[in-house]
């Protein structure tokens, strides 16, 4: 049997990308973008959180398209991302002062302004709920409207971060700001050793699946054994840019909805013992994904001879469409590789 | 403006123009913004992700008016511009009811902070030694 380079095949993947139709054809029944941004929300946020691109709508879309792959979505967002150009920064977005929709701590029991346990599925039974085969969205739309407007307005205040708690016990280092220019890893190639912008930028946008993995494993005994999450909170952060003929003024363009996590662990500083944070922020509410984040960026401040600690381990793998196309590259044709390892294969068989 | 229901928005806008000659001057175009980000361990700063923009400025009288909002809805960035050229121009008459489109929309966003508020943890000893 010979094997060849070969070249063709132009009919059939044509066909291939027709096909992709049809498994999108499966019911006469269509989702509409607003029902997969609305109540899917939480994949959204993971698909817009990994493309570092928030666009809710787009990314519904992007959901739409490849029938709901996460790694597609992503690579979609990324691919229109690259076709506009980048017209502002914004001004430092102050996630200090964020409009809170949960927040809590697993540190403390009484922080200043309290937990507040927000949605979560923490608390729930995981058990199916076949009611929902037959809900009838229209009701429950109309039915969470009217309880909100039945609601007193209650002034929206700030809540102070647990570790300024910390801070001015003298038991977290204080730093002075730092206004250094970020690192910004979608225009520069990521170099070692790297910046705090360019980690911190990366695990944002990494793989959710990967970061979590690498948390899990130092958790495990693989690093620091057991951070505690000083607080996690999520909330939206209004925008602004800088704006005017002498950029002078701002302008509030909107808000994002964004997780944030402190985990507090135990280091030594000489003789005395202490305390030191790692800082998680994402897109969206995906608090694994942040406290996750927050354990790995700990991990790597300190360093170590673990995977998790090493910069390089860490950043190099996480990227969901580097990773995913590396992965997706093998099932190309490697016809002539292929030939060759085979051909050295049987020379050595041939000679024994 | 950007929290408003696009067809208010443009309805005021609409008005504007029945009145004056608006020039575009920037036409609505998307772009991405940058986000920028402190981080509190260290306080320094870095880049979370992107989001995309609309921008457009208008003109009314030789005065300018600007819009920037997240999104990709051109004729609302637009009609916000148009606003802006008005309100600067002093030309727009509904200035008041922006501000009452304001009031209800953080009369919404109480409203709403009410319900998460209900969530708010409230702790009981358990150890009776420690409750004394």
């Amino acid at each position: 049997m010979a094997y060849v380079a070969v070249s063709g095949g132009e009919e059939a993947i044509e066909e291939s990308i027709k096909l992709l139709k049809f498994y999108r054809s499966g019911t006469h029944k269509d989702i509409a973008l607003e029902a997969i941004e609305k109540k899917l929300s939480l994949l959204v946020d993971k698909v817009m959180s990994e493309a570092g691109l928030y666009a809710p709508r787009y990314a519904a879309l992007a959901l739409k398209q490849c029938e709901g792959s996460t790694e597609e979505a992503v690579f979609l967002l990324r691919a229109y991302r690259s076709t506009l150009k980048r017209s502002y920064y914004t001004n430092v977005a102050d996630t200090a002062n964020m409009r809170i929709v949960r927040r809590i701590s697993a540190a403390f029991k009484d922080i200043p302004g309290g937990q507040v346990l927000g949605a979560t599925y923490d608390y729930t039974h995981r058990l199916m709920n076949f009611r929902l085969e037959k809900e009838k969205s229209r009701e429950l739309h109309k039915k969470m409207k009217g309880k909100l407007e039945k609601q007193k307005a209650t002034e929206v205040t700030p809540f102070a971060r647990v570790s300024d708690e910390l801070k001015k016990e003298g038991l977290l280092e204080v730093y002075a700001e730092n206004n250094e220019k970020p690192y910004d890893v979608t225009e520069n190639l990521l170099e070692f050793p790297a910046s705090r912008s360019a980690k911190l930028q990366t695990l944002s946008r990494a793989d959710t699946g990967f970061i979590s993995g690498l948390a899990y494993s130092v958790l495990r005994g693989f690093g620091q054994v057991h951070p505690t999450v000083g607080e996690l909170r999520t909330g939206y952060v209004e925008l602004e840019v800088p704006y005017g003929d002498d950029c002078d003024e701002s302008i509030y363009i909107g808000e994002i909805l964004m997780t944030e996590a402190e985990s507090i662990n135990q280091a030594e500083d000489k003789d005395q013992l202490k305390l030191a944070s790692g800082y998680g922020a994402v897109f969206g509410r995906n608090e694994n994904k942040a406290i996750a984040m927050s354990v790995l960026d700990y991990e790597l401040e300190k360093g170590g001879d673990y995977p998790p600690e090493d910069e390089e381990f860490v950043l190099m793998h996480g990227d969901c469409i580097e990773m995913n196309g590396f992965i997706s590259h093998l099932k190309l044709p490697h016809y002539v590789t292929f030939q060759s390892k085979l051909d050295a294969v049987r020379k050595t068989r041939n000679k024994e | 403006m950007n929290r408003a229901d696009r067809d208010e928005i443009i309805e005021y806008a609409s008005e504007i123009q029945a009145g004056y000659q608006v020039m575009i001057v920037k036409k609505p175009e998307k772009s991405l913004a940058m986000v920028k980000m402190r981080e509190p361990v260290k306080e320094s700063l870095f880049y979370i992700g992107e989001v995309i923009v609309t921008d457009a400025i208008v003109s009314i009288g030789g005065t300018t008016g600007r819009a920037v909002a997240m999104g990709d809805d051109f004729d609302k960035t637009v009609a916000m511009a148009i606003i802006d050229a008005a309100c600067n121009y002093g030309c727009f008459q509904r200035e008041n009811e922006l501000y009452d489109l304001e009031r209800k929309q953080q009369e919404r966003i109480e409203k709403e902070n009410t319900m998460f508020m209900k969530t708010m943890v409230n702790f009981n000893s358990m150890d009776s030694e420690a409750a004394e």
